[in-house]
């Protein structure tokens, strides 16, 4: 298990730094950093929470973080949750 | 006319300035001030990270110790801006939820909070545009950040305008490995963020940027702004959140 770290420049978009742990093909843990914006921001740590665990899959990841955006009537702009499974999985492949 | 408190430009410290942004929210939520626009300088010169950003990644620490720069997490996400006591100012706008100037798009809010800005630079002879999603800039070259966040039933709109920039000593406290500040470097920058005094190409004093301001939101989004200060309580919770937030190891390097 390693610590991985990318920085990923979303086209058009904002700059994405993930600090992620994984664990065969699972995340482990994870911290997402950048200049996104996300309302509320508290909605960061129910994000982190909810693809801990997850496999490293871009359309699982993605569609984990849209659930939580979903159920917290959250919105994220700058970025999108494409782009944060993207990131992850870059900083495996990487 | 709506009017708007006004509370004109003050001097504060890193931590006192994102304190009593936020301490005029909370004040907000209960409904004890109005829609309020603030202006302000940070002495010393600091630089604010986004909410989102990790401080030992985007800021040479050791550099702003030795130089005397503080260090900030902002409750607002967006980047890194090192906000020098005599090249810009800060503006910040606190209005309640469901306000005409915040509307639930909030790209679209930005536009209208920003128009501010816009005019304020046309005052001063420069053309301006907003870009989303959070910058004004001119000719295609930013020259203003804004950030937004929406909590505690209102929404805090807060943002630089740039005066002037030196971009080498921007690359020393933002971190930028050294072997990297290459000329080449220098000039993407410059080709990406101006100031005001770049463009015009003379000097612009901090009281013309700041009667530009005062006239350019009065103008742009139809407000009375009436000459105000922070309430008792607004500055008893703005020292709190100073000393329990904003100047923590805890907050400051949380991520």
């Amino acid at each position: 298990m390693t610590l991985k770290t990318i920085d990923y420049k979303i086209p058009e978009g904002k700059m994405l730094k993930i600090k992620v742990k994984f664990e065969g093909q699972v995340i482990e843990s994870l911290h997402i950093l950048g200049d996104f914006f996300l309302h509320p921001e508290s909605t960061i740590e129910e994000i982190e929470n909810g693809i801990t665990g997850c496999e490293v899959n871009i359309e699982l990841i993605s569609s984990e973080i849209q659930k939580v955006l979903d159920t917290s009537n959250a919105v994220l702009i700058g970025a999108s949750p494409v782009d944060i499974a993207k990131a992850i999985v870059r900083a495996f492949n990487n | 006319m709506e009017e708007f408190r006004f509370i004109d430009l003050e001097v504060h410290t890193a931590f006192e300035n994102m304190a009593i942004d936020e301490a005029i929210m909370l004040t907000m939520k209960d409904g004890k001030v109005g829609p309020t626009l603030r202006l302000y300088r940070w002495s010393p010169s600091a630089v604010s990270i986004g909410t989102f950003q990790g401080m030992m990644d985007e800021v040479d620490t050791d550099f702003c110790k030795a130089q005397n720069i503080d260090i900030i997490r902002r409750i607002t996400g967006g980047g890194a801006v090192y906000h020098d006591y005599d090249g810009e100012i800060t503006y910040s706008i606190i209005i309640p939820k469901g306000h005409q100037f915040a509307p639930d798009d909030i790209i679209e809010s930005y536009k209208i909070i920003c128009k501010g800005l816009v005019t304020t630079l046309d005052h001063l002879g420069i053309d301006s545009e907003f870009k989303p999603i959070n910058d004004v800039v001119t000719r295609g070259v930013k020259i203003s950040g804004n950030a937004q966040t929406r909590r505690n039933s209102c929404i805090l709109q807060h943002g630089t305008i740039l005066l002037d920039l030196d971009v080498n000593l921007m690359f020393q406290v933002l971190k930028v490995p050294i072997e990297k500040i290459s000329d080449k470097m220098i000039a993407d920058v410059k080709q990406r963020v101006t100031s005001i005094r770049e463009v015009l190409g003379r000097e612009v004093s901090i009281e013309e940027l700041r009667q530009a301001l005062q006239e350019g939101f009065s103008e742009a989004l139809g407000i009375n702004l009436i000459p105000g200060h922070l309430i008792e309580e607004e500055q008893a919770l703005a020292k709190q959140l100073a000393k329990e937030r904003y100047s923590t190891h805890e907050w400051n390097f949380k991520r």
